[in-house]
């Protein structure tokens, strides 16, 4: 029962877990001794301070996509609003710095609270709702808060919300870091608890789930605001960082496609498989968003790889780390059964 | 017919002991459908209670209301003269109702032990359990339903007789003192039928009330010592297994007027 969906062996297990460790470290150090040492070294991608931006952003999405499949990958109910949350999240910290002059500290621990609130008041009626009925709902509501936000006067309306800018690279990074790492600690949690198994079971068949004594509600309800709690943190991380925000940068739909697509493409429903998602689809769209014609071409791309992996590859890629599935022939043909069904 | 062992017959329970479920004048419409009207029947300790009646006589739907999946329009369901209707289906679930599905419903990701284990981890009434405690129950009650060299399959490698069978192993897990069986014997061969009947008698003899829809009526007469019939939603008669067979009302709901005819001579 324990990681029902990764199931290392144990030799694996102990390699992933050091090559784990020592990432962590490489990433966790790296910043600190960059700044003056690397300097010296004339070490250039670590003192330029895009690479904290890249950094600093593919940690945030390591949240965002880990968030995401609290709900989408371990309840099953594929989540189009949790964009709402990142975005209540930034104007929370956002409002009560700028206009009520609060500390960046207490103004960044509303954040979750207000999108965790919110979650809970518009899951308890969304959650009744499967399938593509949720998801078409909740991609309402991540609009209509936009939409909302975009038009209160007092929040900076279309102009949007400035911060006083904090400058420091390093304080950033580690905060996203540590969202990050709380997102995917949570996961690990829930996937060894009773509300793990619950809401598995909700996802694997929702009426069987209820009539063998599940709380489906109760549970999906929790599962949302987990995940909007997180969501709604790495918002208000985000507000502070880029110390500008309105409605196209923090509730932009296609940011919530994609959280989604790091879930699913890594694997959706694990602990890693949102990470590795992230991390790679990320530094790709870093990457390419370099410019000119060959970006544009490899936009192509990676819309084509996009839609191969999600109808030959349903389970994600951390699916071959698990020591029982190997890319194949016959895994294609299992997979694409599985997904043209 | 099996024998009733030590259990009162139907019709002589004493009005002071308490049922265990109780149903009492049930109604359900679907829209211009009256899938259910003026069906009434009680469980006791120790029974088991065959629910018969062609295709479309209401019988999963009965079962879907008792469990809470669907909320009665008319009437009352009691759980040890308590009233059950409109409570969510997990709290019917822990006061001790198992039940199964016709059409399996099992978590398809899970390995068979998994998929019983859930039914310990959330149904039993007595309280919560850890992960490892519901996995090792599960191992028990997939001992009791002829799962055991199975139980570290997945799910979608089962045969459809032992999708059956997990039906009910996850349902026992939950340790019910009332279990619901829909149509666990249909499509199951002549010796898997034996071997079910053999666990529908263990699951009693270990203290189980047992209510079952069938079509088998080998079944019927083989483990249930009542039975009700159904026809288009309203009860058409209730008794002994071998007497409510032989009616000539039953015969007709099921085969037709003309075949009652013919049997009659």
């Amino acid at each position: 029962m324990i990681a029902l969906h990764l199931r290392l062996r144990p030799s694996t297990r102990r390699l992933a877990v050091a090559a784990g460790a020592v990432a962590l470290a490489a990433v966790v150090i790296a910043p600190l001794s960059s700044t003056d040492a690397a300097q010296q070294a004339g070490l250039p991608l670590l003192t330029d301070r895009l690479w904290f931006r890249i950094a600093t952003t593919v940690a945030m999405f390591v949240a965002l996509a880990s968030a995401w499949n609290v709900i989408g990958g371990l309840a099953g109910y594929a989540s189009f609003g949790n964009i709402a949350f990142f975005g209540l999240g930034a104007y929370t910290t956002g409002a009560l710095v700028s206009n009520l002059r609060w500390a960046f500290a207490p103004a960044l621990l509303a954040a979750p609270l207000v999108s965790a609130l919110f979650a809970a008041v518009i899951g308890l009626p969304l959650l009744r709702l499967r399938g593509h009925y949720f998801a078409v709902a909740t991609l309402g509501v991540g609009v209509a808060v936009g939409e909302v936000v975009n038009n209160l006067g007092p929040l900076g309306g279309a102009t949007g919300l400035f911060l006083p800018i904090l400058r420091s690279d390093l304080l950033f990074f580690y905060l996203m870091l540590g969202t990050a790492a709380l997102a995917v600690a949570a996961t690990w949690v829930i996937l060894r608890s009773r509300f793990g198994f619950g809401l598995l079971a909700i996802r694997e068949n929702e009426e069987a789930a209820a009539v063998i004594g599940v709380n489906t509600i109760f549970y999906k309800v929790s599962a949302f605001v987990i995940a909007a709690a997180l969501t709604g943190l790495a918002g208000g991380v985000f507000a502070q960082w880029n110390s500008f925000i309105n409605q196209e940068n923090v509730f932009a739909v296609s940011d919530n496609v994609e959280m989604i697509l790091m879930a699913v493409l890594g694997g959706a429903g694990t602990v890693l498989g949102p990470v590795a998602g992230a991390v790679v689809l990320e530094l790709t769209i870093e990457t390419l968003a370099g410019g000119g014609s060959a970006a544009v071409y490899s936009q192509i791309g990676l819309g084509v790889l996009l839609t191969v992996c999600v109808i030959f590859i349903p389970r994600g890629v951390i699916d071959f780390f698990g020591g029982q599935s190997r890319l194949s022939l016959g895994y294609l043909r299992r997979t694409l059964r599985e997904t043209s069904a | 017919m099996e024998s009733a062992g030590g259990i009162l017959p139907w019709s002589e329970w004493g009005h002071n002991s308490v049922s265990l479920l109780a149903v009492n004048d049930l109604g359900k419409r679907f829209g211009g459908v009256q899938a259910l009207q003026g069906v009434s029947f009680t469980v006791q300790d120790g029974d088991v209670l065959g629910i018969i009646g062609p295709n479309g006589a209401g019988k999963t739907t009965l079962l879907n209301c008792v469990s809470g999946l669907f909320r009665p329009d008319r009437g009352d369901i009691r759980w040890q003269d308590r009233s059950i209707v409109g409570q969510a289906p997990y709290r019917i679930a822990r006061l001790g109702i198992g039940r199964t599905f016709q059409i399996v419903r099992p978590f398809p990701s899970m390995t068979v032990r998994e998929n019983t284990a859930m039914g310990a981890l959330f149904g039993q009434p007595a309280g919560r359990l850890q992960p490892a405690e519901a996995l090792r129950q599960a191992d028990a009650v997939l001992d009791l339903v002829g799962l055991a060299d199975k139980r570290s399959h997945p799910v979608l490698r089962l045969t459809v007789p032992d999708r059956k069978r997990l039906e009910v192993a996850r349902a026992l897990a939950m340790r019910p003192r009332l279990l619901l069986l829909d149509e666990v014997m249909a499509g199951l061969n002549q010796v898997e039928v034996e071997q079910a009947l053999e666990m529908v008698r263990q699951v009693r003899a270990s203290g189980v009330a047992i209510v079952l829809i069938e079509h088998v009526m080998k079944v019927i007469v083989g483990v249930c010592n009542r039975a009700l019939v159904l026809n288009l939603g309203r009860p058409l008669l209730e008794g002994p297994p071998s007497e409510v067979l032989r009616d000539r009302r039953v015969i007709e709901a099921y085969l037709g007027e003309r075949y009652a005819r013919g049997g009659d001579a």
